[in-house]
């Protein structure tokens, strides 16, 4: 059988079990077992297995549980109560204030989380609430919260990048800091975008009333105290790990101890919130695992079939393609398939393919861990497969309805794009902060 | 679909219904204590850090140790998980169906989940009993015997196969018409 169709009738029986609605571990897996079992015969029984022993050695996916445990921790410490109140009364005089005052929130949360769970759950439970009842327009408030929240993977920590450091072989830190600038020029991007918009229609985001904005000058100050636990928790957790104190995954769980220890300061740790966040810790975590274990067998088999020869091939040779019209069709290729596969399968099939096509090239490959982590904060949001569009879905109170919610990313799909363009125009948006702490 | 309530014939044998209880009980339990694993994950990383940083100790357990233990969180929890529908799916489609024609592709489509389990636990068999017999061991400064976390792994894939065997019973007892508790 050629390459070619080997590959059609893999993808195709994956894209038709995963349509059945089958848990996609189990739809990964079925079609990377059966495949290798018609391949190779009774030896490749034992692939599905040694794929758990890949994992038992990427040390660094300890910070998948961990960043977890700290998202739902850090949504039931309360932490984000106070600080959502300092971004109303900093934020809330401009034009959509409210709605900024959110993507600010969700910078921060992201500088304190590597998924973009901890986002969502703060978003859903705080700041929609609380836009909604201010008469903000619910499907734009909804995009700032699945949009916002999405930097939790491209701003540092950042789970998806060491995930792709470890795929790509490739230092995490250098890929953190590579995610600072682009994360916080898509911030910028979204907040100018609800600026522009509220400004010509204020009907989206109606003025507070003027007692929620007389707060004194001494008050407004004191709230900034809001900024003293995440900024902690923050140095934490980065600062030691940047000084070279704690490993990348002993910070990890440095943060979810903060995590742990805010909520008890705060009297919120109770035995109810603990067994909740223990009990989704464990099922997301399985979730992940499960699917990277199967997407693991899926990429050996596929790889056993000289994938990666075939696709330079068929790039360089086959179509005859420039460097960067191979680096679009990557992108585009990660759109599309992130749309109807999990983002960790994606990369777990897809990046051990491209990444040594993308040294050869002469592209760098931080660079290109960056563009993937944007090209899945996309994927978080586009329907029918986004993990934003099913927390959105199952937290988000009745008026929103399912149109409204992918109605909602629109605007903000659009951002990511541009912002993915302009990373990919200009390379030195990521690699400036790494080149300049190693000191290049 | 036909179900009649008095000749029994739509109802699932007595030793089926005991199967999927006794089973979920298990995953529940085993699940539940899976959980607190975190804590030691959290526990062992602290310690190894306060340890090297204050008594310039390094810990040489701690790395290998830290993987046995996710490995053992979840494959030992991933049971508990599927209980509680934690595994996501595609669900452009399968969302607008209604819970009885949900069931109903899941009885269908779970011939490949079980499928894959069977393979995997294969897998771990053959694996384990190849580190039994070889007393074989990391390559490492602590150099740990293999067999125990492999022991853990292949039970925690076995839980899996029996808890999606457990809920294939209860999705067709649902498109019998019968909801088991």
């Amino acid at each position: 059988m050629s390459y070619e169709l080997i590959t059609l009738l893999m993808f195709s029986s994956l894209m038709l079990l995963l349509l059945t609605g089958q848990r996609v571990f189990g739809a990964i897996g079925f079609v990377a077992a059966a495949a290798a079992l018609l391949l190779w015969g009774d030896g490749a029984s034992e692939m599905p297995f040694n794929a758990s022993f890949i994992v038992l050695n990427w040390y660094p996916l300890l910070t998948l549980p961990l960043f977890i445990y700290m998202g739902y921790m850090l949504s039931e410490s309360g932490i984000a109560n106070d600080l959502y109140k300092a971004f109303h009364v900093w934020m809330g005089p401009l034009s959509g204030g409210l709605a900024i005052g959110t993507i600010g929130l969700m910078v921060v949360i992201s500088a304190m989380n590597g998924l973009s769970v901890a986002g969502m759950a703060i978003g859903a439970s705080i700041a929609l609430p609380e836009l909604l009842r201010r008469g903000y327009d619910k499907i734009m408030v909804t995009g700032v919260i699945q949009a916002g929240s999405s930097l939790g993977i491209l701003i540092p920590p950042s789970v998806v990048l060491v995930l792709y450091a470890m795929i790509a072989r490739q230092p995490v830190l250098q890929l953190w800091l590579a995610g600072v600038v682009p994360g916080l020029i898509m911030a910028a991007f979204f907040a100018i975008y609800i600026y522009i918009r509220c400004r010509r229609n204020p009907a989206l985001a109606p003025t507070l009333p003027p007692e929620d904005l007389d707060v004194g000058l001494r008050e407004k100050l004191l709230l900034l105290r809001a900024g003293i636990a995440p900024l902690a928790i923050f140095f934490a957790m980065m600062g030691l790990f940047l000084m070279g104190v704690t490993s990348l995954v002993e910070s990890a769980a440095v943060g979810a101890a903060a995590a742990t220890l805010t909520a008890l300061v705060k009297r919120r740790l109770t035995g109810h919130v603990l067994d909740e966040t223990m009990r989704k810790t464990l099922s997301i975590t399985c979730m992940f695992m499960w699917i990277i274990l199967a997407a693991l067998c899926f990429g050996a088999v596929y790889d056993g079939l000289g994938a990666k020869r075939a696709i330079s091939a068929l790039f360089l040779e086959t179509w005859d393609l420039t460097p960067w019209e191979i680096l679009i069709m990557m992108m585009v290729s990660f759109v599309i398939l992130g749309m109807f596969l999990d983002d960790t399968a994606m990369l777990v099939i897809v990046a051990p393919l491209y990444v040594p096509l993308v040294i050869s090239l002469g592209f760098n490959p931080i660079w290109f861990g960056v563009l993937y982590v944007m090209t899945c904060q996309v994927a978080y949001i586009t329907p029918p497969f986004g993990y934003n569009l099913f927390l959105m879905r199952a937290m988000a109170p009745p008026e929103i309805t399912l149109v409204d919610i992918y109605r909602s990313i629109v605007p903000f799909v659009f951002i990511m794009l541009i912002t993915i363009g302009i990373v990919m125009a200009f390379p030195q948006l990521a690699l400036w902060l790494p080149d300049l702490y190693a000191g290049r | 679909m036909y179900h009649c309530r008095n000749c029994g014939v739509s109802r699932l044998p007595g030793a089926v219904k005991a199967y999927v209880r006794y089973v979920e009980a298990v995953n529940r339990v085993v699940g539940r204590l899976a959980m607190y694993l975190i804590f030691v994950m959290i526990g062992i990383l602290l310690y190894s850090s306060f340890s090297r940083t204050f008594y310039n100790v390094p810990i040489v357990w701690v790395m290998e140790m830290g993987q046995f233990l996710l490995a053992a969180y979840y494959l030992l929890g991933g049971a508990y998980a599927m209980q509680i529908d934690g595994h996501v799916r595609m669900d452009l489609l399968y969302g607008r169906l209604s819970p009885r024609r949900k069931a109903f592709t899941d009885t269908i489509t779970a011939f490949f989940l079980i499928f894959y389990l069977v393979v995997l636990l294969m897998g771990g068999i053959s694996s384990t009993e190849y580190a039994l017999t070889y007393g074989q061991k990391n390559y490492t400064a602590w150099g740990p015997p293999l067999a125990p976390i492999k022991i853990i792994m292949t039970v925690g894939i076995g839980l899996m196969l029996l808890q999606a065997v457990a809920i294939f019973f209860r999705d067709l007892a649902r498109v019998r018409g019968e909801e088991l508790e």
